[in-house]
């Protein structure tokens, strides 16, 4: 039993991880370049629906701030920077996201400070059930995350502009001939990427605490589960959240705390020597 | 763009110059003794950071009222560390190759201070810290002798820990530490004085910072059925634990260093989170005519009391300390006053509690400086051994209920 509620503990850690990944997944696959300012949204996000918890009691009010607002400045970052940069290389792109992602930072250091805040929501005791303890507020964010989820994966597959979305992803220049409108596809993407990464911010900061460096640290797991999961795979990224979260909890009674996180890039190297491509993505040919 | 040669040495010639400049600065700081001011004025240091600064400044408007030291003003160069041990290190070397400073004060933070020390020893200069960690006393970091600690060590929060967990009449102690020196310093300092009582720890358990949860962390601890756990943590990373820890519903008492349980916590978790928890933190040398200085110095510049900021009377008593040294080195080559920082400082000699009293006193003969922080006698390692102070939180309070010493 005590591995079941080590098991529990990382699922919730894992769904926090593969909402980030989702984020540099889909800016992977359509944009292609690796967004290291993910997690200055996250952080930009977590401030976001704070100031609008803050304001209105509500953490409902707060996660709408977090989509709203973290998906306009990720929009901002595109049409401000990335689309003038999208013929450039691969390298000049990640340069300028880690430019864009120190911005963020320092402006939310300005203006919310430097010192932790956190969100004031009443504590509860955890529903029992065997030995496994789960608390309520991790059922929420679980259901959070899980309606995120499905809200995201309707759009990429119900709905005209994620089939475009998904086009452009699949084969740019067929996508073009095809009458698809890149620019309207990129304002989708980066609308939906920041708002992924907004949620995910947002549950960061009820479960942690807010401070303007937060997301930044969130980055390398979420790169890991994003490449672990084949980049560019949607739901490769989630899986792949879930399973680092899963792995190294459960990990912990044979290596120790310290080396837990070690145990994340292991697997990692481990399928990138085996499956190169990562759990679900797909083999594609030079270019 | 084109680039004439004419273009070319006018900007050779300007950067020439531009490199040349901390020369020219220092040919116009005869009269001065610069130091740097390092703190932690952003970062996890932050509430204390800025204080810290203001009174390493207004000690030395207090040196050079009184005439300087060694007929020599004191100049206060501040930069800040953000609490991060890379821009502490490019802050330490701006303060050495460019402003030239003679000695730099005021770190915070283990991780810090063991960045900064090896700059200040390849440059032959004095460090002045308010960090814990055991490593800081002894080479490599301590190899010149020229680093001196106004906090106590870890290790003596360890041994003060070890006391109250006597005093309090625990039985089954278990230990988390946030893993760096500072963290297993706490905890591994507690483990040996309260296995040299003859009791056995339960669990040891160490963390890693920037952690989403320390659940499982917990888990482990826990359920090894501690009546008290003992914690080397910053205020991040307890915010978390003691989130976790209420809403697991199992009973335990904690000790924690007063940085993690300090006033900002009760703030982030609620007073229900953390009513009667120990918060144990060095308590400054409150009845002594120098802490009233310090007192009256800080109300003025910050308008808190002395009592909010145990670090800021460490840096006072920095200045004071490294002043005395100069005025009784008589001359600024660090080698000199780095001989006589003891010897102003230690016993034997008159007890002295402020700058202007003290320079007199000098003349006649011996001196023993009483600080604002402690009564600042510095051992072979330059650690000094303050009293503690163990507080209780009650009701979002906390109140100190008695004062260990060790």
């Amino acid at each position: 039993m005590f591995y079941a509620q080590l098991l529990v503990n990382g699922l919730v850690q894992g769904l926090v991880i593969g909402l980030a990944a989702l984020s540099i997944t889909l800016v992977f696959g359509i944009a292609r370049f690796p967004n290291a300012a993910t997690g200055d949204f996250m952080t930009f996000g977590a401030y976001a629906a704070l100031s609008a918890h803050k304001a209105t009691g509500s953490i409902a009010m707060g996660g709408l701030a977090a989509i709203i607002a973290t998906g306009v400045i990720s929009l901002l970052a595109y049409l401000a920077v990335f689309r003038r940069l999208a013929e450039r290389s691969v390298v000049a792109l990640l340069v300028a996201s880690i430019g864009i992602a120190f911005f963020i930072r320092a402006v939310l250091g300005v203006a919310f400070g430097h010192s932790q805040q956190v969100f004031q929501v009443p504590l509860s005791r955890p529903y029992v059930f065997g030995s496994v303890r789960i608390t309520p507020l991790d059922l929420q964010l679980a259901a959070v995350a899980l309606a995120a989820l499905a809200l995201v994966f309707a759009i990429l597959y119900l709905t005209p502009i994620g089939r475009q979305m998904r086009a452009v992803a699949d084969n740019r220049d067929l996508a073009r001939v095809s009458g698809i409108r890149p620019d309207r596809v990129m304002i989708a993407l980066w609308l939906l990427a920041g708002s992924v990464a907004g949620v995910a911010g947002m549950m960061l900061g009820i479960k942690t605490i807010v401070t303007p460096e937060f997301g930044w640290e969130m980055l390398l797991p979420a790169f890991t589960a994003a490449i672990l999961g084949g980049i560019g795979s949607p739901v490769g990224a989630v899986v792949a959240g879930l399973i680092l979260g899963v792995v190294q909890e459960v990990s912990t009674p044979l290596v120790g705390f310290t080396y837990k996180i070690a145990l994340a890039f292991i697997i990692m190297l481990a399928v990138l020597l085996v499956r190169p491509r990562g759990l679900f993505g797909r083999l594609e040919g030079a270019r | 763009m084109t680039y004439t040669r004419r273009q070319f040495i006018g900007t050779l010639g300007a950067t020439t110059a531009l490199i040349g400049a901390p020369s020219i600065l220092r040919a116009q700081s005869q009269g001065t003794f610069r130091i740097g001011a390092l703190c932690p004025v952003t970062g996890s240091g932050s509430p204390f950071g800025s204080g810290m600064q203001k009174m390493i400044i207004a000690a030395a408007e207090a040196v050079n009222a009184a005439g300087g030291a060694a007929g020599r003003k004191i100049e206060i160069v501040s930069e800040d560390t953000q609490t991060n041990p890379q821009a502490a290190v490019l802050a330490a070397k701006k303060l050495i190759d460019v402003n030239k400073v003679q000695a730099i004060l005021g770190t915070w933070s283990s991780g810090v201070s063991l960045a900064v020390v090896p700059l200040t020893n390849d440059a032959n200069i004095i460090l002045m810290n308010t960090s814990g960690a055991p490593a800081l006393s002894v080479p490599p970091a301590n190899a010149k002798g020229l680093s001196y600690r106004f906090q106590a060590t870890n290790d003596r929060f360890g041994r003060a820990f070890a006391e109250i967990c006597e005093k309090e009449g625990f039985k089954r102690p278990a230990t988390m530490a946030f893993n760096n020196a500072s963290g297993i310093g706490n905890t591994e300092g507690f483990r040996k004085a309260w296995e040299a009582k003859g009791h056995k720890v339960v669990e040891n358990v160490v963390y890693e910072p920037n952690q989403p949860t320390y659940r499982s962390e917990l888990q482990k601890v826990l359920a090894a059925n501690p009546d008290v756990i003992v914690t080397g943590s910053y205020l991040a990373d307890t915010t978390i634990i003691m989130r976790e820890w209420y809403q697991s519903g199992q009973p335990v008492k904690w000790v924690m260093p007063g940085w993690a349980a300090s006033p900002d916590l009760v703030k982030a978790v609620g007073p229900d989170v953390v009513e009667g928890v120990i918060s144990v933190d060095s308590v400054s040398n409150e009845n002594a005519p120098s802490y009233k200085a310090y007192d009256e110095a800080y109300r003025k510049v910050t308008g808190q009391p002395g009592q909010s900021n145990v670090y800021a009377a460490m840096t006072w008593d920095m200045v004071h300390a490294l002043a005395l040294a100069i005025e009784a080195a008589n001359g600024t080559d660090t080698a000199a006053i780095n001989a006589k920082i003891r010897e102003v400082s230690n016993p034997a000699g008159q007890q002295v509690y402020t700058y202007a009293e003290a320079k007199e006193a000098l003349k006649k003969g011996k001196i023993n400086f009483e600080g604002a922080s402690s009564v600042l006698d510095f051992d072979q390692y330059g650690d000094v051994t303050p009293d503690f102070g163990v507080f209780f939180i009650e009701g979002g309070q906390l109140n100190r209920r008695y004062v260990v010493k060790i």
